[in-house]
């Protein structure tokens, strides 16, 4: 990466810190409209909003900018540090698709988000919730213990640091690897293959995340003898959460309207719940 | 008392915008907001002290993907409040405030719901090209309800005592909260859903369902499976018809650098 920024002309060298501090306020402002159904998706559309305008900017570019701003409202879940590889990574997707649109599917830079946000948001997470936390506060708590005010402010400054690093230049990296390697996927065509792989690793980690993030049960019990939760749990462990996910697909397919379907699961989570049937 | 009311829910909101706004980086923790809570209430010892011990207590819980856990950000700020302005321990001070965190809760349960109407009012908006108030949803909006739902039981318990909010606590039916919580659970597989009608197809489905049974029947980490998922890829790529000879090699070659870097990043 080094390498990279010393070839740059001053001119580009800025514009790349420009599009760094953005990736940086962008995504530790992710969470601002955090919801149950998609997450952190408007977060991530805010993060890339001001690469969409500038690469659509013209009149005649209406449907093309409306169909980028569309395709990231898809769910989108990332620790807010780490997740700002993913969006230098996708800025340099979308500048590419925006330059050639035969070069790659638009559907491949949601695969992409898809397949980095589940490790990424692993790793995050237990470094910074994790480890950065623990040093930092077991740290402060004992001087803050001592009546000193240092305390709060050496924690405050041990947790800023790391975080404010690896959102930067983890951004940058993210945004100048992609330059690099996909000019040389589109190059030799072989974007399809590529994406093709990503998608595996993408639907796997969303396999992944049906069984472990939503977690819905059955409290549904006959005498002592018989408890239904955890006969599912011998035979087909996490099947409630892959079912309502398939009802959910189903209804998409089937072309409900997605209002209802957001009715349906708010009124129908507390009918489902006063009934005893899901808890 | 209304100045004080004011100026900790304005506390309260900084906590809340860390998460929000500053990616979470520690400033909402009870060590940082009992300590400014001192500092309004003009005594920073004590709210040093509070915060050190409501610190310990809660290092354990750790708020990690869709659940929500217990709010021991609210819950600080209101206990460092009342033991300072009724002059108790910590962990007394705590136990009054316990309520307020379930009401809190219950707020945010409600506000990340609306989050969900709003992200669809974002998608009519898209279509309408009004662009400018799709993000303002996200920046203005998000920031503005969540705001609130720190700000307004904050305001209410140091304002009116915390008798009022327990008793607010206590109108709330159990079939309601029950509800409310099994509705943020059916969400996220609708979310899932949405992403999935973009991904899968007959061909690949059998990769999601790989993924899930590995965690079902494992309880192995997200991380974990995308790190068998990269592998697998690598495998399967092995098995894909080469495009012609010399892109072929490239291929292999292209695809194990990405997956270096996510290796990489793995480490970090």
């Amino acid at each position: 990466m080094a390498d990279e920024t010393k070839n740059m002309t001053p001119a580009q060298r800025k514009a790349l810190r420009k599009k760094s501090w953005s990736f940086t306020w962008r995504s530790w402002a992710i969470q601002a409209s955090w919801n149950y159904e998609r997450q952190m998706n408007m977060g991530f559309l805010y993060g890339i909003a001001p690469t969409l305008n500038r690469l659509y900017s013209k009149p005649e570019d209406l449907e093309k900018k409306k169909a980028a701003y569309q395709r990231h409202m898809a769910f989108y879940n990332c620790t807010p540090q780490t997740s700002s590889f993913v969006l230098g990574l996708v800025t340099s997707m979308e500048e590419e698709y925006a330059k050639d649109p035969s070069s790659l599917d638009p559907d491949s830079i949601n695969a992409v988000k898809s397949s980095l946000m589940g490790p990424l948001s692993g790793v995050g997470d237990s470094f910074f919730q994790g480890t950065i936390r623990i040093l930092a506060f077991s740290l402060g708590i004992n001087l803050a213990q001592h009546g000193s005010i240092l305390g709060p402010i050496l924690a405050m400054v041990i947790s800023l640091i790391p975080s404010f690093a690896v959102t930067y230049w983890g951004g940058q990296f993210g945004y100048t690897a992609g330059k690099k390697y996909l000019k040389i996927l589109t190059g030799g065509g072989l974007m399809n293959r590529v994406m093709y792989l990503v998608n595996i690793v993408g639907l796997m980690v969303i396999g992944a995340m049906i069984a472990s993030m939503i977690g819905i049960t059955t409290p549904i019990k006959v005498g002592t003898a018989f408890n239904l939760q955890k006969t599912l749990n011998s035979i087909f462990p996490q099947m409630i959460p892959l079912a309502f996910t398939f009802l959910m697909y189903w209804m998409l397919r089937k072309k409900v309207g997605t209002g209802w379907i957001l009715l349906f699961c708010i009124g129908g989570g507390i009918l489902l719940s006063v009934l005893g049937i899901f808890a | 008392m209304f100045m004080k009311a004011l100026l900790i829910g304005i506390i309260s909101i900084i906590a809340m915008l860390d998460s929000r706004l500053f990616g979470r980086s520690n400033l909402e923790r009870p060590l940082i907001v009992s300590t400014l809570v001192g500092l309004v209430l003009g005594d920073v010892t004590k709210g040093l002290m509070v915060g050190a011990s409501l610190e310990l207590i809660s290092m354990g819980l750790v708020n990690v993907g869709a659940a929500v856990a217990t709010d021991m950000v609210l819950g600080s700020i209101i206990a460092t409040a009342f033991a300072i302005l009724s002059n108790t321990s910590a962990q007394a001070a705590l136990t009054v405030a316990i309520p307020i965190a379930v009401f809190g809760q219950l707020l945010g349960i409600v506000v990340r719901m609306l989050m969900s109407s709003l992200s669809h009012m974002a998608e009519r908006d898209i279509e309408k090209g009004k662009f400018k108030r799709v993000l303002s949803y996200h920046i203005v909006w998000g920031m503005v309800f969540y705001s609130l739902m720190y700000f307004i039981p904050t305001f209410i318990a140091i304002y009116f005592g915390t008798g009022v909010v327990s008793a607010i606590v206590k109108e709330i039916p159990d079939w309601l909260t029950n509800g409310l919580t099994l509705s943020s659970k059916i969400l996220p597989a609708f979310g899932f859903a949405l992403l999935m009608s973009t991904m899968l197809s007959k061909k690949t489905a059998v990769y999601l369902f790989l993924g899930f049974f590995i965690t079902a029947y494992a309880n192995i980490s997200v991380t974990g499976v995308a790190i068998f998922a990269v592998l697998l890829a690598l495998v399967v790529n092995e098995f894909l018809p080469k495009a012609g000879k010399g892109n072929g090699t490239a291929a292999t070659a292209d695809s194990t650098d990405d997956s270096d870097d996510d290796d990489d990043l793995e480490e970090l």
